[in-house]
């Protein structure tokens, strides 16, 4: 048995001869195409597919090349893969931050490379400031504003609602939520929070914990208000699961402009949504990277266009997505 | 169908198969190099060892875990608690004592792993299933499920830079660490007994060796090596969070399993350990780099496990032959001057 | 010199204490019992048909795996862990399917699939003898990565509301359909496991597989037969979850292997093979949700929930090992 650790030895050995011999090759591609690295938020998502797929479609109109990984919703991988892209050599580095300040070590080795560094879609902290050139996306504190006023109206200031939230430390989570409160809280409105339920803006994971608060607190509930649409259609699924009627769904408040978030305000069983189109979303990232790599500058904030759709005006605007 | 079988009973494929750590490793790092230009730049490398470093302490710990027979799932609920406490208690206690906090909580943890496999005689699996929905679940607890901040982004970051340009403090701590485990269980006489309560408990116990103990402690080391996880990425990130390390352990298995260590016991190696980490290494990288999706590593790394411990099973099933390196040469050789005398050498 | 022989005791009929007796088979039932009387105290929501309805509709996803994991415990296959996997399988392929070839003939594809892996798994544990979690761990990694890779790692849609509403509602406007689907499944499993020879053979195999080997029990295959039939159940499941959601992403089935595997164990089904039963396991199923239950309504968060979870399997092994020793079997 002792011949392993030899054994051991010997391929590590003849593997960084081969790296010797193959080391005269830098890393990266030909100098013509610019290389992009993009850590996303997820390959399969209702909101993030899309914006892949602008981003994408932007990237290679400019011709640039794309090297897209996933964080499937993980912090800890996502620092991983930042610290990858760093480690690649990449021109530009777009990243969406699912937490407002783990990432920050590795952008800052990002900036001691020199690659221009952009976060897309998700807000980070003030401390994070410092390391990325720009953000681009929503604003979504201010989504989140725009929903607690539409709820209280359509409550008349009072009552009881529940809040699904995104995932737990997501800077959209927290911006949308704050921003509800927030807003309720100016308008001096009686509206009062039952509970707070995270579902990490997955259908599946909102179905489970409505399930819950149907369990719990029944046809309390006056009003909902979802961080997202694909959560509220879990919250919908809970609702018509535990036997109650469609009809008797309380008012729903979701973002993001979903095509089935349009049918159900026309059928009167939502209240109002803010339409976010992804893939505006996704294209202007890819053009502000690019534009950084090419020694451009962009402005430190750049928002996308958001909507409030209610019965008043669903015919009359198209749906994100 | 005699040939085919001759051939699978040959010396050089069951050589082949008793060095498949060494083997695998090797044509990852030769595949991984045609397919992915860049890939063996010494950056790239020290990148790969430090994406593993996390992993790589919980499979220290679970290495001796395993070669007593056990198994431990909890790794990752520990990992994410004491990252939780180092983080968490900076402001209280200071950065550097928080952290041997953190350490003590991984402790605190596979003592209670110890408890329920070896004082409640509760199934490994189970047990450690049972502590792993505990652990995660105080997490969220105590987090109220929001991952929150230390208090300087800066003070981490030494871990997971490259020290002089070569590995991280991370990197280092591990393969110090597999080396003194290596020399431990094969050097001293306590490494030794391991095995033997990994392949008969009972016997061992009639032996004079105490069994009990040993697994107890097995689960103390685990439940460190985990908390040593769990603080050096809670560091470098700067972050405590709930959901960290959820899929740290089976990771970790695959890396113990893929080094050569059974899961029934008795045998295994930390230098396999480290060869199983270095390939799930290189190949995440390796994917990363030329954008492959994550669902292909997945799958990847799923067959080479499949691959292993399916010429584990070949190796098992051939007791007596001599495999050692020079008896193959020898028995070539001898086929090569002999071709009609397939000679099999007697132990 | 003297030879000490130990004598051993001649009763014949030895007397055993009523709890060492019937401690094991009466836990569960009293465990519920109590757990119902606790719920009702604490929240008057409890014990209203609504709330125990839908206690039922929740654990009837996992239930249908539940039986499958049945009987790879009693097998002495020790656990399941491709079940996510084989559900994202079932998930995955009825939605993209049904607008092609029809939802039902979309949910037989499904389910089919997830019994060829299933398959795999039978044949490397049963006929390889290749360590379960192991190779059941590897598998659903491959099986789960190639689920994906075959949709593009996109999440897949359906087109069927029609199936959805009835999979959703209730018969006679009482009975939901899919607890009905769960509780034929599991009466189905009890008949298997209990009556039949294939039954009476899993038993024989789990708690005693070398003198089995020795009779004519064909061991192999029914260790790879507990297999076979989770991965095809947890693919079922997968489908009814998927029309149920008319969504399906890949990590559809996340988290489901170890929900059940903490019912068996709760149920009092021990890893080591050969005892146990579908109703015991059920009965443990049932009690982890009543439990959980009376913890939301209570207001408790969904994740601290696991603290009571991880304790509660822990406490039911050490009781069982506990009331094992006190009855003699070992």
């Amino acid at each position: 048995m002792r011949k392993t650790p030899v054994i051991g030895a010997v391929a590590a050995a003849a593997a960084l001869t081969l790296a010797g011999c193959a080391g005269g090759s830098t890393g990266g591609d030909a100098a013509e195409s610019l290389n992009i690295c993009y850590v996303t938020a997820a390959e399969s998502h209702a909101y993030v597919t899309p914006a892949n797929k602008a981003f994408d479609e932007a990237a290679a109109a400019a011709g640039a090349t794309v090297n897209r990984l996933s964080q499937e919703f993980d912090v800890q991988k996502g620092t991983d893969q930042l610290t990858t892209c760093v480690s690649q050599g990449a021109d530009g580095i777009v990243l969406w931050p699912l937490d407002p300040q783990a990432y920050i070590p590795g952008m800052i080795a990002a900036k001691d490379a020199g690659i221009p560094l952009i976060i897309i879609n998700s807000p980070m902290d003030a401390a994070a400031e410092e390391y990325y050139d720009s953000f681009t996306g929503p604003d979504v504190y201010e989504e989140g504003e725009l929903s607690g006023e539409a709820l209280n109206e359509v409550l008349g200031g009072t009552g009881k609602v529940v809040i699904i939230a995104g995932q737990a430390g997501n800077g959209t989570t927290i911006g949308r939520t704050d921003g509800f409160t927030d807003k309720l809280k100016e308008l001096g409105s009686s509206i009062e929070v039952l509970q707070v339920v995270n579902a990490d803006f997955d259908q599946q994971k909102a179905l489970e914990a409505s399930r819950d608060l149907i369990t719990r607190f029944g046809d309390d509930i006056d009003g909902v208000y979802a961080n997202d649409d694909t959560m509220a259609l879990g919250f919908i699924d809970a609702w018509l699961e535990s036997g109650r009627s469609a009809d008797s769904l309380p008012p729903i408040v979701g973002i993001n402009g979903q095509v089935q978030a349009f049918d159900l305000i026309r059928a009167g069983q939502y209240y109002a949504t803010i339409v976010q189109s992804p893939a505006e979303d996704g294209k202007l990232a890819a053009e502000t990277i690019i534009k950084l790599i090419k020694g451009e500058s962009v402005d430190k904030r750049l928002p996308i266009p958001l909507t409030v759709v209610t019965s008043e005006n669903v015919e009359s605007v198209d749906p994100a997505f | 169908m005699n040939a085919v079988r001759r051939a699978f009973d040959s010396d050089v494929f069951l050589g082949i198969v008793r060095y498949r750590v060494a083997i695998i490793l090797v044509a990852t790092v030769v595949i991984s190099a045609s397919l992915v230009p860049g890939i063996l730049e010494f950056r790239a490398l020290s990148l790969s060892l430090d994406r593993i470093g996390t992993t790589a302490l919980v499979a220290v710990g679970l290495t001796l875990v395993l070669i007593t027979g056990k198994l431990d799932l909890s790794g990752g609920a520990i990992l994410a608690l004491s990252g939780i406490a180092a983080i968490g208690l900076q402001e209280q206690f200071g950065q550097v004592p928080a952290a041997l906090i953190g350490l003590a909580v991984g402790v605190a943890a596979g003592v209670v792993n110890g408890i329920l496999v070896v004082v409640l005689q509760i199934n490994s699996l189970v047990a450690t299933l049972a502590s792993m929905l505990f652990f995660r679940a105080l997490c969220h607890f105590l987090t109220d499920s929001r991952p929150f901040s230390g208090l300087d982004p800066l003070f981490g970051l030494a871990v997971s830079r490259p020290i002089g340009g070569t590995f991280t403090l991370r990197t280092i701590l591990f393969v110090a660490l597999l080396v003194l485990v290596h020399l431990w269980l094969t050097r001293a006489v306590a490494g030794r007994n391991l095995f033997a309560v990994g392949s008969n408990a009972a016997s061992a116990e009639a032996s004079g060796i105490r069994s009990n103990g040993y697994v107890f402690g097995t689960f103390v080391f685990a439940g460190f090596t985990a908390g040593a996880a769990g603080v050096i990425q809670s560091l470098s990130v700067n972050t405590g969070s709930p959901v960290f390390g959820e899929s740290t352990s089976l990771l970790a298995i695959a890396a113990v399993v893929i080094g050569g260590t059974r899961l029934e016991g008795g045998r295994g190696s930390a230098l396999g350990t480290l060869g199983g980490l270095l390939v799930l290494a290189i190949l995440t990288t390796a994917m990363e780099f030329s954008n492959i999706p994550a669902y292909t590593q997945s799958i990847v790394t799923g067959v080479i496990l499949l691959l292993l411990i399916l010429l584990d099973r070949f190796v098992s099933g051939k007791k007596g032959r001599d495999l050692s390196l020079t008896a193959l040469l020898r028995s070539v050789r001898a086929n090569r001057r002999h071709p009609e005398n397939e000679r099999t050498l007697a132990p | 010199m003297t030879i000490n022989i130990e004598t051993v005791s001649t009763d014949r009929v030895v007397k055993q204490g009523f709890l060492s007796r019937y401690g094991t088979t009466l836990a569960m039932p009293l465990g519920i019992l109590m757990l119902l009387v606790v719920g009702a105290f604490l929240s008057d929501r409890f014990l209203t048909i609504g709330n125990l309805t839908n206690v039922l509709i929740n654990m009837s996803i996992v239930g249908i795996i539940v039986v499958g994991m049945t009987f790879v415990f009693v097998s002495r296959g020790m656990a399941d862990l491709s079940v996510p996997a084989t559900v994202a399988v079932g998930g995955i392929l009825v939605l993209m399917l049904d607008d092609v070839i029809g939802t039902w003939p979309a949910a037989l594809v499904g389910v089919l699939i997830a019994a060829i892996a299933g398959v795999v798994n039978g044949l490397l544990i049963g006929y390889a003898g290749l360590n379960p979690v192991i190779t059941t761990l590897a598998s659903g990694t491959i099986v789960l990565g190639i689920a994906q890779a075959f949709v593009g790692g996109v999440i897949v849609y359906g087109q069927d509301p029609g199936a959805k509403e009835f999979l959703t509602g209730r018969l006679f406007g009482v009975v939901p359909v899919i607890v009905l689907i769960f509780l034929i499944v599991a009466l189905l499993g009890h008949l298997a496991l209990s009556r039949s020879v294939f039954g009476r053979w899993t038993y024989a195999v789990g708690s005693n597989p070398h003198a089995t080997e020795a009779s004519a029990v064909p061991v192999r295959l029914v260790k790879a037969g507990a297999f076979v039939m989770t991965a095809t159940l947890a693919g079922f499941s997968g489908v009814l979850l998927g029309i149920s959601l008319q969504a399906a992403r890949p990590a559809i089935g996340a988290g489901y292997e170890f929900d059940a595997i903490t019912a068996v164990v709760v149920g009092g089904v021990s890893l080591l093979g050969g005892s146990g039963s579908i109703p015991r396991a059920i009965g443990g199923l049932l009690f982890v949700q009543l439990l959980t239950n009376i913890l939301v309504l209570q207001g408790v968060p969904s994740e601290p929930q696991g603290m009571v979870k991880g304790a509660l399997i822990a406490g039911a092994v050490a009781l069982d090992v506990y009331l094992r020793r006190r009855g003699g079997r070992e």
